[in-house]
């Protein structure tokens, strides 16, 4: 397998999570979206540092994995925190930046 | 002490600047007033001895220059600042010397009541004044001739407005300002074109390329009526005559240096000391002639029924400038020049005359004097000598100066004018004798007891001024010496000048016939018999002799609609050029803004409705932006 | 067909199904387990690449870590809301289409591109080669991270801690 096959699975994941970040009503599936397109763009960068022969790629997902966990942890914080203040989940009704 | 080269004409110029930059910088000397007088009298005193020197050093054809460059220009010098000293311009020097020294003297005692601040002031604008009209006297090219030339109008402002708490004053101010202004622009473009004519601002160099023929004659008419417009402006020719009776406002002694020596005298002299050059535009001396003869007749007429006593000085003014403006358009500047010199002895004591009659009746209409002769002998007959003066007659400054002013008009080929201005002779003669009739020795008309300390509320400016000090009624009397002194010097001089003038009577520089000294003082007499029939005999009654010219009568009256005139055409252009201007700013200016900022408003609510608020939309916003870069990536 | 390739093709299939299932199924729960079974996915991919230390480190926080903590979430929301969080979709027409055409530009931007074919061999074992690059050219950024964690740590029990 080419390193095509990989580039292609990658995208084609990171496409459906795009497409659950639009779609979801939910503010934890929004983050589960989110998720999958970072898992894709981790697949890439492995992809790429397999088949380039250069580890960094590697230790960049070893980064972006920590990072992803932070801001996982720290999203799902904030939603709870606005289920209790709003007493609502559907990101539709978070609309206090309306114009 | 080299005499002959010009530093004595400077030296009398520096004096009154330096008196004026000592008052104007050092203000707790001006503050003390009495001491600020005395400095600028000083150097007054200094002036007149050095401008004297200067004068004699310069008779003949003696001329000296003493300049600086100045603006160089591409490696040349453009204009040059100095002093161009000969025998006009000294002469003329030692006429604005004695008469500034001899009215600030004179306003010592005119003046003693006014607070010392503001006499300090007086006296620095008096310096500056005096200093101004010296640089232009001297100036060796029109650029600093011009620069003086504004000073003076600034001066003649600051002095007329000098009591500028009273609306009057101030607005009379302004009125001289402007209208001298728009005469002032005329000269700056004549100026200008002179100068991409010639190639040159500097006197001298202009006249001996206009002895050789060297000044292209093309245009040429229209640069000297532009700087014959400028001479409109200050000299008070008809139109722009309208300012100087209203310049009545200021303080009599600014009255008589602006009158004499300063200000009004500039015009005729700028006209005098260019006369070479306007030889060569016979069509503009023509307008110049006809002008001035217009302006002689019409204010001789509108002197006649004035009733305030310095208005009649002011349009006898304007009358004898004319007849200046008049002889210089003859071609003949000389017969002008000198009757501006006699003038401005006989005129300065006329005005402190009226100011000694002023100071102690504290009104300055005629109906208020009378019988004042036997209270101030010495003013009456200081006063008389001056009225003879302008009159004309022989033994007294006015006669020669007067009677070859006619003979050059005669002699130019203008009989109309001539006829005019012998018309304006017989007028003088009255209305000046109708002045010194009912001031000095008619019985006061019924109702006005003497001194009209008693007449109610005085409107007239000096007469207000001094009424604030002295409410309480007193009999006239003679000035103090401050106030006689230069009366009686200028009342000297001119029976001087006179008598030497009769006795020696120098021969003009043109025929004229033997009748014509006849007709001058015979018309000049019958003037003075008319309004000794009239006023002092009571013969003739005055209104009816009102009502024989009726319609004359009742247009001097209103001098001739020409002020309503003017202050029509002037709000006319102003409220209208103003609501054009608010207009375009209201409609156009304000309009533009108004729709654009109504299309911002517009935009920014139909635009805010994109903004939902929902995280998810700006999603799709992205994600829609993201799909718009890789087709234009992809496909472009 | 080699093993490689059949390996590729079956996670490949695992994680495209799995990872729609989380995108489209209706309960929340599910979805969460159904991302379970993604990450895992990708954690094949990684060991299909020779990665084994970074499956690893995606098994134990992923799939370990994220989803326990949604899970939680889930269930501490259930409890304040106190009804069952249903999970429906909007506008799912415009999202397909804009996600679709974000994929066919994608694969269209590939195409025809050099991509190498072949793995060049590595010099040694990956795990220890990534484990000597993280501790001598990456050691800054490795510290940093480790403060970031703790900053993320004490804002999140910041955010969720119970009104006082």
């Amino acid at each position: 397998m080419g390193l095509q096959a990989y580039l292609t699975l990658a995208a084609v994941v990171f496409c459906i999570g795009l497409f659950g970040v639009m779609t979801r009503r939910n503010t934890i599936g929004i983050l589960l979206g989110i998720e999958l397109m970072l898992n894709s763009v981790n697949i890439n960068l492995v992809a790429f540092a397999r088949y380039s022969g250069d580890v960094t790629g590697m230790v960049f997902t070893l980064f972006t994995i920590c990072i992803t966990v932070a801001e996982a942890a720290v999203g799902l914080a904030l939603v709870i925190l606005l289920f209790r203040v709003r007493r609502t989940v559907t990101a539709d009704h978070l609309d206090l930046l309306k114009g | 002490m080299m005499a002959g080269d010009g530093t004595l004409a400077l030296a009398a110029l520096l004096l009154h600047a330096t008196a004026f930059l000592v008052l104007a910088i050092a203000a707790p000397l001006r503050r003390l007033g009495r001491p600020a007088a005395y400095v600028s009298i000083l150097c007054a005193a200094g002036s007149l001895a050095a401008a004297v020197l200067s004068w004699r050093a310069h008779t003949g054809e003696a001329i000296s220059r003493l300049v600086w460059t100045w603006l160089p220009s591409e490696g040349q010098t453009l204009a040059t600042v100095g002093v161009l000293a000969d025998a006009d311009s000294t002469v003329m020097l030692t006429l604005v010397a004695l008469v500034a020294l001899l009215v600030q003297v004179y306003s010592l005692g005119y003046l003693s009541d006014e607070r010392a601040p503001s006499l300090g002031r007086y006296y620095a604008y008096q310096s500056l004044f005096a200093f101004s009209m010296m640089g232009l006297v001297l100036a060796p090219n029109f650029v600093q001739l011009f620069i003086c030339w504004e000073l003076v109008g600034l001066c003649s402002y600051l002095l007329i407005g000098f009591w500028y708490e009273r609306p009057a004053a101030a607005r009379a101010a302004l009125k001289a300002f402007w209208i001298t202004k728009t005469g002032d622009v005329g000269l700056l473009i004549g100026i200008v074109l002179i100068w991409r004519h010639t190639g040159t601002f500097d006197l001298t160099e202009m006249r001996v390329l206009a002895g050789n023929g060297a000044i292209p004659l093309a245009g040429l008419s229209v640069m000297t009526f532009c700087i014959y417009l400028g001479a409109v402006g200050k000299s008070a020719q008809f139109p722009l005559h309208i300012w100087l009776p209203d310049a009545m406002e200021g303080p009599t002694p600014v009255s008589a240096l602006i009158h004499a020596a300063t200000m009004v005298t500039a015009g005729v002299y700028l006209l005098h000391r260019t006369d070479w050059l306007f030889a060569l535009t016979p069509d503009v001396l023509a307008i110049v002639v006809w002008v001035g003869a217009f302006t002689a007749l019409l204010s001789a007429v509108l002197a006649c029924v004035q009733n305030d006593i310095k208005r009649v000085l002011a349009y006898s003014t304007i009358s004898q400038l004319s007849y200046m403006m008049a002889a210089i358009g003859a071609g003949f500047s000389g017969a002008g020049f000198l009757h501006l010199l006699t003038h401005g002895v006989f005129k300065a004591l006329l005005f402190l005359g009226a100011g000694a009659i002023i100071h102690a009746v504290h009104s300055n209409d005629l109906p208020d004097m009378g019988r004042l002769a036997r209270r101030m002998p010495q003013t009456a007959i200081v006063f008389t000598v001056g009225a003879l003066s302008l009159a004309g007659l022989p033994l007294f400054a006015g006669f020669l100066s007067k009677e070859e002013i006619l003979g050059a008009v005669l002699a130019g080929g203008f009989a109309a004018p001539f006829a005019m201005l012998v018309l304006v002779a017989f007028l003088t003669a009255f209305y000046m004798f109708r002045v010194v009739f009912l001031a000095f020795f008619a019985a006061p008309p019924a109702g006005h007891a003497g001194a009209a300390a008693a007449s109610g509320a005085p409107h007239v400016a000096d007469a207000s001024h001094h009424a604030s000090h002295g409410a309480a009624a007193h009999e006239p009397h003679e000035p103090p010496s401050s106030m006689l002194l230069p009366l009686w010097v200028l009342a000297l001089l001119s029976v001087a000048t006179g008598v030497f003038f009769t006795v020696v009577h120098p021969e003009p520089e043109f025929e004229s016939p033997a009748w014509l000294m006849p007709v001058g003082v015979g018309s000049a007499v019958a003037g003075i018999l008319l309004a000794w029939a009239t006023y002092q005999r009571r013969a003739i009654d005055a209104a009816s002799l009102a009502a024989a010219f009726g319609p004359i009568y009742r247009g001097a009256l209103a001098r001739f609609w020409i002020d309503a005139v003017f202050e029509r055409a002037y709000r006319l252009a102003l409220l209208g050029f103003s609501r054009l201007v608010g207009w375009i700013d209201r409609y156009l200016v304000d309009g533009v803004l108004n729709v654009l900022s109504a299309w911002t408003v517009q935009a920014g609510d139909d635009l805010r409705t994109m903004q939902t608020g929902r995280v998810q939309d700006y999603v799709y916003g992205i994600a829609v932006g993201l799909l718009v870069l890789l087709l234009w990536v992809q496909f472009n | 067909m080699s093993a490689d390739v059949l390996a590729f093709w079956f996670l490949a299939i695992v994680l495209v199904g799995s990872a729609l299932a989380v995108v489209l199924t209706k309960n929340l729960f599910h979805a969460v387990l159904w991302l379970a079974l993604a990450l895992t996915g990708t954690a094949g991919v990684f060991l299909l690449l020779d990665a084994e230390f970074l499956a690893a480190v995606q098994l134990l926080l992923y799939a370990g870590g994220i989803v326990t903590i949604v899970v939680f979430a889930i269930v501490v929301t259930e409890r304040l809301v106190g009804e069952r969080l249903s999970q429906t979709s909007r506008r799912i027409g415009g999202g397909a289409v804009v996600a679709g055409g974000v994929l066919a530009l994608l694969l269209n931007a590939m195409r025809g591109q050099p991509f190498p074919a072949a793995r060049p061999e590595m010099a040694g074992d990956l795990t220890r080669l990534i484990g000597e690059t993280v501790l001598t050219r990456f050691v800054l950024p490795f510290e940093l991270l480790a403060v970031l964690m703790l900053a993320a740590l004490m804002g999140a029990i910041y955010f969720a801690r119970p009104d006082e």
